[in-house]
């Protein structure tokens, strides 16, 4: 199933071998990053940075050769005393024709060295390559402010009232490594872009207009993406992963995410343990990653994918966490399948405890994160849909008004009856319930 | 009543004229020589171009601030300095303060001031709509700005507006919200201002160029005036529509953009980029003008094939309205679409790299006089040819797509917009400061700022290609601390507060130099072109006498040939004093009022008051029409006689 080399695999000149080593060597080791466009890791990003290659490199050499007449000429010409500046003025020669001329016949041929390769690029990034069109996979990305679903059309699920529906994730979206991936492009609202720099480059998301682009992971790995139109207030925590895995294990997880929430039976009279963990205080815009994680990505992925032995968890806990979903209106808005919950306006929480992050990309999937993103999701992500917090000060309640009970007229989230309250001992409940969803 | 304006009046009767019955005071004009009457009912092209200056300074400081407030921001990863929606607003801002209000008045500065010299005119064709033009600006800003003021807060959703973030689903936090709606008319009022100054320069171009100066002898600033100012008429329309089209979206309605209704955001992106790409040449071709001024005159020799620098110009303006959808490589507009708007950006680094040669032609063989305005001229080559190398790197798309709203195409157009614009428009204070203050900047101080300019320049934005290129996006208030970028973003923030201290020391050197600097001597760079002939700083009638062209560089050959020229003027002043002496214009309220009443409906209209907005309307149509009817005004002077200006006459 893997194709190894597709048609259009470049051959690095030494020329290239040359910038990738003088551009770290300029500076510092600067384009190394989680989300860098010249650690290219398949054939469409690959193609583009081969073009940005041409590119850099015509424009150095024009830029030398001009810089180099031009820093010569002000060095030769300039004037070295007061009265030189005085002297008889030079010939007021107008200019060479001839000279314009050339000038001009050779920036064209420049130019004719780029628009060459890039016109075969466009042509070869805009869609899947004909040949491998039958060994592709295909996805749809819907972009919502400010998170990402993803939608398997090609897998489907059973659904809690009956009949199919494709597999639904959110902000990870996991593909098969060595092939083709075509990722359908959709949004509900404003215009995002989907843009994962190691993968491809961006195509947007637009209301009312189907976009696509294609993608493909040489090898599996855990790479990361970012929405790259501004989208609104939190336009720049709206993140997310691709996970590229072997094919075998992408069977493997499409299996076991097609499966309905797991289920944690608490035995009677089950007692929740405690005391519970200490979290927060939270700064506003808190980090929300570690090297840890950093330092494997992938191997960590795996890792969260494991269902713990029964035992290490604390059903009680996780039992209550269920209920006070249910009793704080989560279930409104998302949905976990085979448990309660039928909502589509948030991510689907099926397997949400199989995923590495949480709040779009943008928090590490940890309990300290998730009761944190729980209890105060205004700080971790301004102006977000899902609700704003505040800590009433007598109680230490966390209020939450839901985003539709800001009074229309001022814009302020006063409480009222409406919001939704959740305590801290429901918010450990919570992180408990969701991380037991494998 | 009503006295037609015949030739009659001008050709020496002034006798006569002084009996003309006076009008009610409602029907004659001002004519104020000083004081803050003067200056609010001023027709003076020089006075405009001053008032223009000083408001783009003012609004460049705001918008250098607010660049502060951003970098500062970005300095370290997961920083709460401010929130995500100041940001927002912001960048915004910073946007739009910039492009409107700071590089594009400062433009129309030395159009007003200079352009009108440099063809030997003594005003614009239409001294009261250039005052018009100028208020109308002033409007548009107080409405841009009015967001520091009000609770709405300021606009948020990005200088390009994209919808459908400009439908009221998106961007009203609140039902009173008008963030929106106020850049929504901000940006109307400007491009009132704009496209009415533009209609004026054309015509002043091209009807009020002195004897001989025929269009192959115009300076090359003010052709590049002339090309502005077509890309503005041209182009301003398409932005005129797009905003009436939200405008309609938003309050009455409409489905343009609407999603919910079939609109169709994608045109949004059209409509603005037909726009928003042309402007991105009329902020440049003026810089242009102004090193095509500078380099010659700094070199002591012409400009080097001026045929091909103008030619080149018009091409730029030609295919700059060609080009739009480079800015939307990645909305998926399919190959064949992709493919001709890639080759058609190509194409325009051909007549850009043209000028770049032309200006290195017109540095060989010349002696370079290395003063402070040369120092920025050359600076702009050096960072311009940077910019549009990397513009280069973006008109391929499938590079592009790893490339736009990326921090490389902030260090991208920040090359083309600071390393160009700004720093020609820099060099042209420099130059032209001895001619409007008559004092000269000390080359001490101006070197200084210089060099602490373009070192925090660069520190600030060439980082920033790398972290783009390593997959920071634009328009983020915030990143986290494990993706690369945190050097980069401290030094660039470094650079940005160094930039910020050398563009203090300029500012500083040039308050000190209008009050106290050393008197310039006339001509001080032994200048080529006509305006370099007044005394600094000029009279308000410019030339005592309508000079004469005889070459490309007027006042060069001038300087050259004195004795055929002052034989000419003799005769010329003869033939001036015949015809009645110089024709001046009166003041007028009418500009201001017209502008104001434009403001009120403007301020009513953002906040959904239509009953205000209609007051507003209608008090502009009665501003139209006073204007129309109030008398000619006018008066003469005779600079060449021996009584001078105590003959001026009224009538």
């Amino acid at each position: 199933m893997r194709s190894s080399v597709h048609p259009d695999q470049p051959r690095r000149s030494i020329w290239q071998f040359l910038a990738v080593a003088l551009i770290p060597l300029l500076s510092g080791g600067w384009i190394s990053g989680h989300q860098s466009t010249f650690d290219t890791k398949g054939p469409v990003a690959e193609t583009q940075l081969d073009v940005f290659y041409v590119t850099l490199w015509v424009s150095l050499t024009i830029f030398v050769i001009v810089g180099a007449v031009l820093a010569y000429a002000t060095l030769k010409f300039k004037a070295r005393s007061s009265a030189d500046e005085h002297a008889e003025p030079p010939p007021q020669g107008h200019g060479n024709p001839l000279v314009e001329l050339s000038l001009i016949a050779a920036s064209i041929l420049a130019l004719v060295v780029i628009a060459v390769p890039t016109l075969r690029a466009i042509w070869y990034t805009y869609d899947v390559p004909e040949d491998q069109k039958d060994i592709a996979y295909e996805v749809t990305a819907v972009g919502y402010q400010w998170w990402f679903k993803f939608e398997y059309s090609r897998e489907m699920t059973p659904q809690p009232f009956g009949g199919e529906a494709p597999l639904i994730t959110a902000n990870e979206l996991v593909i098969p490594a060595g092939r083709p991936v075509r990722v359908n492009l959709r949004t509900v609202d404003v215009i995002h872009s989907f843009w994962v720099p190691k993968l491809a480059g961006k195509v947007d998301m637009i209301p009312n207009r189907g976009n696509h682009l294609w993608l493909q992971a040489d090898e599996p790995g855990y790479f990361w993406g970012q929405c790259a139109e501004f989208c609104g207030e939190s336009h720049a925590v709206m993140r997310f992963r691709v996970i590229a895995l072997a094919e075998d294990d992408f069977a493997a997880w499409l299996e076991n995410q097609k499966l309905p929430a797991r289920s944690v039976e608490a035995p009677a009279g089950a007692e929740i343990a405690t005391p519970l963990p200490e979290f927060g205080p939270f700064r506003t815009n808190q980090p929300g990653w570690s090297p840890e994680f950093d330092a494997d990505p992938l191997g960590n992925w795996e890792a969260w994918q494991e269902i713990p032995a029964s035992g290490e968890e604390d059903a009680a806990l996780i039992a209550e966490g269920r209920r006070a979903f249910v009793e704080n209106r989560c279930a409104g808005c998302h949905v976990v399948r085979g448990h309660e919950g039928m909502g589509n306006i948030g991510p689907d929480l099926t397997h949400f405890g199989a995923r590495t992050t949480v709040a779009a990309g943008l928090l590490e999937n940890t309990p300290e994160n998730l009761y944190r993103w729980i209890t105060e999701p205004g700080e971790v992500k301004p102006g977000n849909f899902m609700y704003h917090s505040r800590i009433v000060p007598p109680t230490g309640m966390v209020t939450m008004p839901g985003y539709t009970t800001r009074d229309p007229a001022t814009g302020e989230r006063a409480p009222s009856p409406g919001d939704i309250e959740v305590t801290p001992e429901e918010g450990h409940a919570l992180v408990a319930y969701l991380k037991s969803l494998k | 009543m009503d006295q037609s304006l015949t030739k009659n009046e001008f050709i020496g009767h002034e006798e006569e004229q002084a009996q003309v019955a006076k009008r009610s005071w409602l029907f004659s004009r001002p004519d104020h020589k000083t004081g803050i009457v003067s200056w609010l009912t001023t027709v003076d092209h020089k006075r405009i171009g001053f008032l223009y200056g000083v408001s783009a300074l003012f609004f460049f400081l705001v918008g250098g601030v607010e660049a502060l407030i951003i970098r500062t921001q970005l300095a370290v990863p997961n920083n709460d300095f401010i929130s995500a929606q100041t940001y927002n607003e912001m960048f915004t801002m910073h946007a739009t303060t910039m492009i409107f209000l700071s590089v594009m008045p400062l433009s129309a500065a030395f159009f007003n001031y200079i352009m009108p010299l440099q063809i030997g005119a003594r005003d614009v064709a239409f001294p009261r709509l250039n005052g018009f033009a100028f208020w109308v600006f002033l409007a548009g800003a107080v409405v841009l700005n009015l967001g520091f003021f009000v609770k709405s807060g300021l606009p948020d959703m990005g200088w390009f507006g994209y919808a459908p973030l400009t439908s009221t689903a998106f961007s009203s936090e609140f039902a009173g919200d008008m963030s929106t709606d106020m850049w929504i008319m901000g940006l109307q009022l400007l491009g009132v201002s704009s496209v009415v100054g533009s209609l004026n320069f054309i015509v002043t171009i091209i009807n009020m160029r002195a004897p001989g100066l025929t269009m192959m002898r115009l300076p090359v600033f003010t052709w590049m005036t002339l090309f502005t100012a077509f890309l503005i008429i041209l182009a301003f329309p398409a932005i005129t529509i797009a905003l009436v089209e939200v405008m309609m979206d938003r309050n009455f309605g409409t489905h343009f953009f609407e999603v919910s209704g079939g609109g169709l955001p994608i045109l949004w992106q059209h409509l603005f980029w037909v726009f928003g790409h042309p402007e991105v040449y009329i902020l440049i071709l003026p810089a242009m003008g102004i090193i095509s001024e500078v380099l010659p005159t700094f070199s002591r020799k012409p400009l080097f094939g001026y045929p091909i620098v103008v030619f080149s110009g018009a091409v730029i303006g030609l295919l700059g309205f060609g080009v739009w959808s480079h800015h939307m490589f990645t909305t998926g507009m399919g190959t064949v679409a992709t493919a001709a708007f890639t080759l058609a950006t190509m194409a325009i680094a051909v007549p850009t790299g043209v000028k770049i040669f032309n200006w290195i032609g017109t540095l060989w063989k010349g002696h370079l006089m290395m003063r402070t305005p040369m120092m920025f001229a050359l600076g702009f080559v050096w960072m311009f040819m940077m910019g549009g190398f990397s513009g280069i790197m973006h008109s391929a798309a499938p590079a592009d797509a790893q490339q736009q709203d990326s921090y490389f195409v902030v260090a991208h157009f920040h090359y083309v917009l600071i390393g160009g614009s700004i720093f020609a428009l820099l060099a042209g204070i420099h130059y032209w400061f001895p001619l409007m203050f008559g004092r000269i900047v000390s080359e001490f101080w101006g070197k200084l700022s210089f060099w602490v300019i373009f070192v925090g320049f660069n520190v600030t934005f060439f980082p920033l290609h790398f972290v783009g290129l390593n997959g920071m996006p634009r328009r983020t208030f915030t990143y986290d601390g494990n993706m690369g970028w945190n050097s980069v973003n401290m030094i660039a923030t470094i650079g940005a507060f160094l930039l910020g201290i050398g563009i203090a020391i300029y500012f500083a050197v040039m308050i000190y130099t209008y009050f106290k600097g050393e008197k310039a001597k006339q001509d001080p760079w032994d200048g080529r072109t006509l305006e370099w002939a007044l005394p600094h700083p000029p009279p308000v009638h410019n030339f005592d006498v309508t000079p004469k062209v005889h070459a490309r560089d007027a006042f060069w050959y001038e300087k050259h040939n004195r004795a055929e020229v002052d034989a000419e003027k003799a005769k010329q002043a003869a033939e001036d004093e015949a015809h009645g002496g110089i024709h001046m214009p009166s003041n007028s309220w009418f500009p201001i009022f017209t502008a104001a009443s434009m403001l009120l409906g403007a301020i009513f209209f953002c906040n959904h008051n239509f009953v205000g907005a209609s007051v507003g309307l209608v008090l502009t149509f009665v501003g139209a029409w006073m204007w129309a009817v109030e008398g000619p005004g006018g008066y003469h002077l005779h600079p060449t006689r021996q009584d001078g200006d105590k003959a001026a006459s009224k009538h």
